[in-house]
């Protein structure tokens, strides 16, 4: 493994993984924040990867600093979806049941993510203040580069979110709708790392079957002590985080 | 609605994506959006635009993102022609590592995205920029008034080759006569030149009392020419040509040799970069520390510098280097090391003003005083040199003989003896001939050539012993310290002594302690850190870079620095230094015969430009006619023997006419009224329409310094042109990463030479080729059915030459990869790709061109980087400790000798001031810094970056801000000694405040103050323009934050330029005082 960058190793745990049967494989994401360099890189590339439009983002880099001069640390903290296995967003959304408009996904491809079905949100706005991590935002239908003579022209091409093809114009879905990080579940779908991890420049982000012990994110969180955000919360997030620092002092309990 | 499906695609059509993705079966679930692909394939359901199209290796182009110079691979996807995603090219050791070897299909690359920052993820976001210029734009206003037409491309080369007058329609200009490129040709006798330039140079070695005589000869003898010089008194300014100033900013490998093919048909000399505004100094110290004694003198140096072999290095010293944010650069760096930090096996300490995110993951983290770099360099010195800590093997080598017998790659000057004068000050290193130890020689090169060779002397087991530093057959071992007296014929006594006694003997003229309290920290620190620095073997490294580098003493901080390796002979060694290695492309390779195009041969013959250039670079002062003896001294601009590409010298050169007066300047992908440091006197030196008569720019928008232009000719984005982007030195594996069309241009397209092409730099070059009718462009320009007509018949047979280069070339493409590589770029226009006369242009190297361009460039595999414990892509020469050639020249200021050995050297103004008057009251020492999200000039324009960085802040220390009462938020105003109005003068009577958002930390020096680079614009959108009689409204987003690069400090001898290294080059960006201003 020392010869393979890390990527090539989760690309082919993730291919094994999408072999198996749904029911046996758990998609996790861990973030070594030791080896997280405060680049933004996952921060762009999702925005560029799911057009995201100003200001929101799916997974901000919070930086913290402690301590007095000279003897200061700085800590960058990756925070995408918790994907949480008890999800109080999904609790506070009031299109429920069968066809719902945000579920836990138990089933397919997307087994253990956070799910939001832009066709059945009604864009009341509930969900977001119900997440303890601020994962969810609302889509104003804002545009990048407003305030210039034109819209520049990959902005209104399409996004895959969710494996659909997402053009942006008018008032098309998703504009209305909360949004939030799916681990680019679209890119799971075609054999593909989520953005934020392929683009990582520190190589800080792991992702693939926590089911699976050959994994690398299993093997990297079995050997290191792992963390939560708001573990207090009980939210039982699916994103785990290796870190020096104790993470409920910087994110809170 | 816009997510109904309306079309499907075949089975057999998605299984063959499916196949690509390598997603096997995926089970179903009840919600549409993730259920099975291939289940709804099956029902039907999938229409072919809801597969992922962004995985299709079709729909993916490689190339070189250019939004910092680091350069890193991209992987561009594109729909309907529109690039819409740009992620880290995996063929490319800059973003995947170990990187995907050459043999892997494109068709399985493409599911590896690799890692990319994040400015290069909005690259696509300058190509689609609104405010992109298309056509050429006319000044339709004073020069920085904003106000344009545009014009055709046809008229505007008219117009600048022509001359006359041009601006009639502006206030005051009703009558300006501009000189036109045409009057400038005036010399254009390939032999004339020749021949002045050969006399030239002989005029330059005559002594000043000589010279009056020797330039009436001169001018006997060239009567004829007399007329086409500038200065017919001062024959070494050389011809009229040289009064077409031509510089850039973001130049690479490709452009550059395209750049030259004119100007050399033109007969210039002055074409000039920009590398002092980046580190000039760190660049020409190691020039200075890599010049090879060559027969008799010092020569051949490189410009280039060393950086640490950090996937391999267990110790890392980095000064004033944030690899984390910039310094060529995030990706490929970071990469390299995060893990191996985690697990403890690479110790870092980082000595910045300022936690960096790199200090932030640093074991130590020392708050040096800005400016003072040296004294902690020179404190390690002295305890490494007392404590005997170097590696006495290595030093002792005397030359490469010896150097192989103990496998050592690279040899130091450390033993040989240097000459000292009556005062004791080092010059020369002693000429075995002179201590009748053995006589010079004559020697022939390997052309036949004779020269003169002198044997250099070390001392061995007590005594002198004569030896050949290049000799690679009679090893010779030196003893280190030296310092004793030798005899010449006469038996005159001659004081000597090793380089390594000189170096003791400087690091000796302050104590720890003293060192310590110079650079803010103390002697245990510095012991603590030169011992562990000696502490790894050769897997230790001081890797420095603009933090030391832009002062005024950057030469000597980075020399000291630099020597440091030395100690521990750490080059060439795995974990060590190393430098860049490249596959090359005007087909001159030494390795092979195979390059198909030699451009030494088949481009535009050159003529031999002469002449001192208007930055007075590679030439002594001493040696120019306007010298007449000690009373010219202080010269009235600096003369720069050791350096080139002096960024702050040009336009201020040119406003105070010195040494000539230049007519017509071009400006390439540059903006120094930006990024130089009191970039504000560049844009006075613009201003200036007596001094400057003619200033055109090549920009992509109307940006902070092409404004001031009189003509801007559109450029072509980074995506859509081509460039060789090279290699950077912290990268092990030798490469050539390739920049090439990958989206059409929204330029006008124009013809030139007959031929339908966007207009573009490369363009413009070929379009004043045509008009002057130059020999090597056009058709059968390159030889008989070889046309010079486009750029990519200039930029494909360098591609070959890449294939070709080294003993193997690379695999010819199959059928299959032809397919994608047509397929792939289907949606450029013919006046951009044309298969056919692609393949024409290439020749039989088509196959292995369509294999390079497939992957973004050449990439050597990671297997043969090294070989065993050491580089594989060596530097393999002596790397000089002593610097004779540095020694034997003067300051042009004071007139003294410059010093042949790193030391400490304290901030001083050209006159060698220390600038306490100008602090006096300015209590807050301002330096810069870069975010990973920003570049400079040219980040500004991308929506991504701003929306997620709108605006940078002044930042501060608590304390500071407890002094000043301000928290962050507040709004302040930087002010200093040499800008007390704290402005931008924009010209007009247009100012701009330098008022920025205080941000308080932790994480700096109290006493230090910096910003990040990149906001604060005045230009590229950020504000109202007038083209064509219409109103075009600024992005006021573009406007955030604040730039203060106008409050550093001009010098107060030079008045029109900011601080500078009078050695190296580099400008002073890190150390004015300054005061903060609460608005």
């Amino acid at each position: 493994m020392d010869n393979e960058d890390i990527l090539v190793v989760m690309q082919r745990d993730l291919e094994r993984a999408l072999q198996k049967p749904d029911k046996d494989r758990r998609w996790a994401m861990l973030i070594d924040l030791r080896k997280c360099v405060g680049c933004h890189a996952c921060t762009v590339g999702c925005v560029s990867e799911n057009k995201l439009p100003p200001g929101m983002y799916y997974r901000p880099v919070h930086e913290y600093e402690q301590g007095e001069y000279p003897k200061v640390s700085r800590t960058f903290l990756p925070r995408p979806c918790m994907q949480c296995d008890k999800p109080p967003c999904v609790a506070a959304c009031p299109v429920k049941g069968k066809g719902g408009a945000t579920w836990k996904e138990t089933r397919g491809l997307g087994a253990g993510i956070v799910m939001i079905d832009y066709g059945q949100c009604i864009g009341c706005g509930a969900c977001v203040p119900a997440c303890p991590y601020d994962a969810r935002t609302m889509d104003e239908g804002r545009f990048h580069g407003e305030g210039t003579p034109a819209v520049q022209k990959y902005l209104s091409k399409a996004s895959f979110e969710y494996g659909k093809k997402w053009e942006r114009s008018g008032s098309n879905q998703p504009i209305g709708n909360a949004r939030k990080c799916h681990f680019c579940v679209h890119r799971l779908a075609a054999g593909q790392l989520p953005v934020c991890i392929t683009t990582c420049i520190g190589r800080s982000g792991y992702f693939g079957d926590l089911n699976d012990p050959q994994s690398l994110i299993a093997q990297v969180k079995k050997a290191n002590k792992v963390q939560t955000l708001k573990p207090a919360k009980g939210t039982a997030p699916r994103v785990y985080y290796v870190a020096n620092e104790k993470l409920e002092v910087l994110y809170g309990k | 609605m816009a997510n109904k499906n309306t079309h499907t695609v075949s089975r057999r059509d998605f299984l063959k994506t499916s196949a690509l993705a390598g997603c096997g079966a995926v089970v179903a679930t009840h919600f549409d959006f993730a259920r099975d692909l291939i289940a709804r394939v099956e029902a039907g359901e999938l229409t072919q635009a809801e597969a992922y199209e962004l995985l299709k290796a079709e729909n993916t182009l490689y190339s070189v993102c250019l939004n910092c110079n680091t350069g890193c691979g991209i992987k561009v996807k594109i729909l309907d022609g529109v690039a819409v995603k740009i992620d880290g090219n995996p063929y490319n050791p800059f973003n995947l590592h170990p990187h995907l070897e050459m043999k892997t299909a494109p068709g399985e690359a493409v599911k590896l995205d690799a890692g990319l920052c994040p400015k290069g993820q909005a690259g696509h976001q300058g190509a689609y920029d609104p405010y992109r210029v298309t056509r050429v734009l006319k000044r339709a206003g004073r020069r920085g008034e904003n106000k344009w037409i545009s014009i055709p491309f046809a008229q505007a080369i008219d117009e600048i080759v022509d001359g006359g007058i041009l601006f009639a329609q502006v206030p005051g200009e009703a009558t300006r006569q501009v000189t036109g490129l045409k009057e400038l040709y005036a010399l254009t006798d390939a032999k004339a030149f020749e021949e002045m330039g050969k006399d030239v140079a002989a005029l330059r070695k005559k002594k000043s009392e000589e010279r009056a005589a020797a330039v009436s000869e001169f001018k006997t003898k060239h009567a004829a020419s007399l007329a086409a010089l500038i200065d017919p008194e001062h024959p070494d300014f050389g011809p009229k040509n040289n009064q077409f100033v031509y510089f850039w900013g973001r130049k690479k490998g490709g452009r550059s040799n395209f750049a030259a093919a004119f100007t050399g048909s033109f007969g210039t000399a002055n074409t000039h970069g920009h590398t002092t505004v980046c580190q000039g100094s760190l660049y020409f110290a190691c020039k200075a520390m890599s010049e090879q004694y060559v027969g008799n003198s010092f020569k051949d140096g490189q410009k280039f510098y060393w950086q640490a072999d950090q996937e391999n290095s267990e110790y890392i010293l980095f000064v004033g280097a944030n690899l984390f944010d910039g310094n060529y650069g995030p990706t490929n760096r970071a990469m390299r090391m995060t893990q191996r930090m985690a697990d403890g096996k690479l110790t870092m300490t980082v000595l910045d003003p300022r936690c960096t995110k790199l200090a932030a993951k640093a074991q130590r983290w020392v708050p040096v005083l800005p400016g003072t770099d040296a004294a902690f360099a020179m404190g390690m010195t002295r305890w490494i040199l007392e404590n005997k800590k170097y590696d006495a093997k290595f030093l002792a080598c005397c030359n490469k003989a010896e150097a192989t017998a103990i496998k050592e790659l690279t040899w130091s000057n450390g033993p040989w003896l240097v000459k000292l004068d009556k005062e004791g000050k080092p010059g020369k290193f002693l000429r075995a001939q002179e201590v009748g130890l053995k006589a010079a020689e004559k020697r022939t090169d390997k052309d036949g050539k004779e020269f003169d060779f002198e044997y250099l002397v070390a001392i061995r087991e007590g005594q002198p012993v004569a030896f050949d530093p290049n000799d690679d057959k009679e090893a010779v071992v030196g003893e280190l310290f030296v310092d004793t007296v030798l005899k010449d014929a006469d038996g005159k006594e001659i004081k000597v002594k090793s380089s390594l006694q000189l170096m003791l003997e400087t690091a000796k003229e302050k104590t720890l302690a003293e060192y310590a309290t110079l650079c803010g920290t103390d002697a245990a620190t510095i012991e603590a850190v030169a011992r562990e620095f000696t502490s790894f073997g050769k897997k230790a490294c001081v890797d420095v870079h603009r933090g030391p580098a832009q002062h005024t003493n950057g030469f000597y901080n980075i020399a000291s620095f630099m020597n440091l390796n030395l100690l521990i002979g750490n080059f060439d060694w795995k974990g060590g230094m190393i430098a860049a290695s490249t596959f090359n492309i005007d087909g001159t390779s030494s390795s092979t015969d195979k390059q198909p195009f030699n451009f030494k041969k088949i481009g535009p013959k050159g003529l031999k430009t002469f002449g001192t250039s208007i930055i007075r670079h590679d030439v002594k002062y001493e040696e120019s006619t306007l010298f007449a003896g000690k009373e010219s001294y202080p010269a009235k601009r600096n003369w720069w023997p050791i350096s080139s590409d002096v960024y702050e010298e040009i336009l201020p050169s040119i406003a105070d006419g010195y040494p000539y007066q230049a007519k017509v300047a071009f400006s390439y992908m540059g903006a120094p009224t930006y990024s130089l440091p009191a970039g504000h006197t560049q844009i006075a030196a613009l201003l200036d329409l007596d001094k400057l008569p003619l200033y055109i720019a090549s920009d992509i928008v109307i940006g902070p310094t092409s404004m001031y232009a009189d003509y801007i000719i559109p450029d072509l984005h980074f995506l859509e042109r081509w460039e060789f982007q090279g290699s950077h030195p912290n990268m092990p594996v030798r490469i050539q990463p390739v920049r090439q069309p990958v989206i059409a241009s929204p330029n006008e397209v124009v013809t030139v030479f007959g031929e339908e092409q966007p207009i573009s730099y490369e363009t413009f070059w070929l379009a004043l080729a045509e008009k002057f009718g130059f020999k090597g462009f056009g058709k059968n320009g390159f030889g008989e059915g070889q046309d010079f007509t486009r750029p990519d018949d200039f930029y494909l047979r360098m591609v070959a030459n890449i294939a070709l280069d080294r003993k193997e070339s690379v695999a010819d493409a199959s059928q299959e990869e032809i397919d994608l590589f047509l397929q792939s770029r289907r949606h450029l226009p013919k006046n951009v790709f044309d298969a056919e006369r692609w393949q024409k242009i290439a020749g039989p190297a088509w196959p292995k061109v369509v294999t390079v361009l497939n992957r973004g460039g050449r990439f050597d595999s990671q297997e043969v980087t090294y070989k065993g414990e050491q580089a594989a892509n060596k530097y393999g020469k002596q790397i000089n400790l002593y610097q004779e050639k540095t020694a034997g020249c003067k300051d042009a200021f004071t007139g003294k000798s410059y010093y042949g050995l790193a030391r400490y050297v304290p901030v001083a103004d050209t006159l060698g001031v220390e600038p306490t008057k100008l602090a006096e009251g300015y209590p807050l020492h301002l330096i810069t810094q870069r975010d990973v999200r920003h570049t400079k000039a040219r980040t500004i324009t991308m929506p991504y970056l701003t929306d997620l960085m709108p605006e940078n802040g002044i930042i501060l220390h608590t304390s500071d801000a407890k002094k000043l009462g301000v928290k962050t938020g507040d709004q302040v105003k930087v002010v200093s000694a040499t800008n007390t109005e704290g402005v931008w003068d924009l010209g007009n009577g247009n100012k701009k405040a330098m008022i920025g958002k205080v941000q308080v930390t932790e994480t700096i020096r109290p006493g230090v103050v910096t910003f990040t680079l990149g906001h604060g614009h005045w230009d590229s959108g950020a504000v109202d323009v007038t083209i064509d009689g219409k109103t075009v409204k600024g992005d006021k987003n573009r406007a955030g934050g604040v730039h203060a690069n106008a409050a550093m400090w001009v010098d107060p001898h030079l008045k029109n330029t900011c601080m500078i290294d009078k050695v190296g080059g580099s400008v002073s960006f890190y150390d004015t005082r300054i005061k903060l201003i609460k608005v």
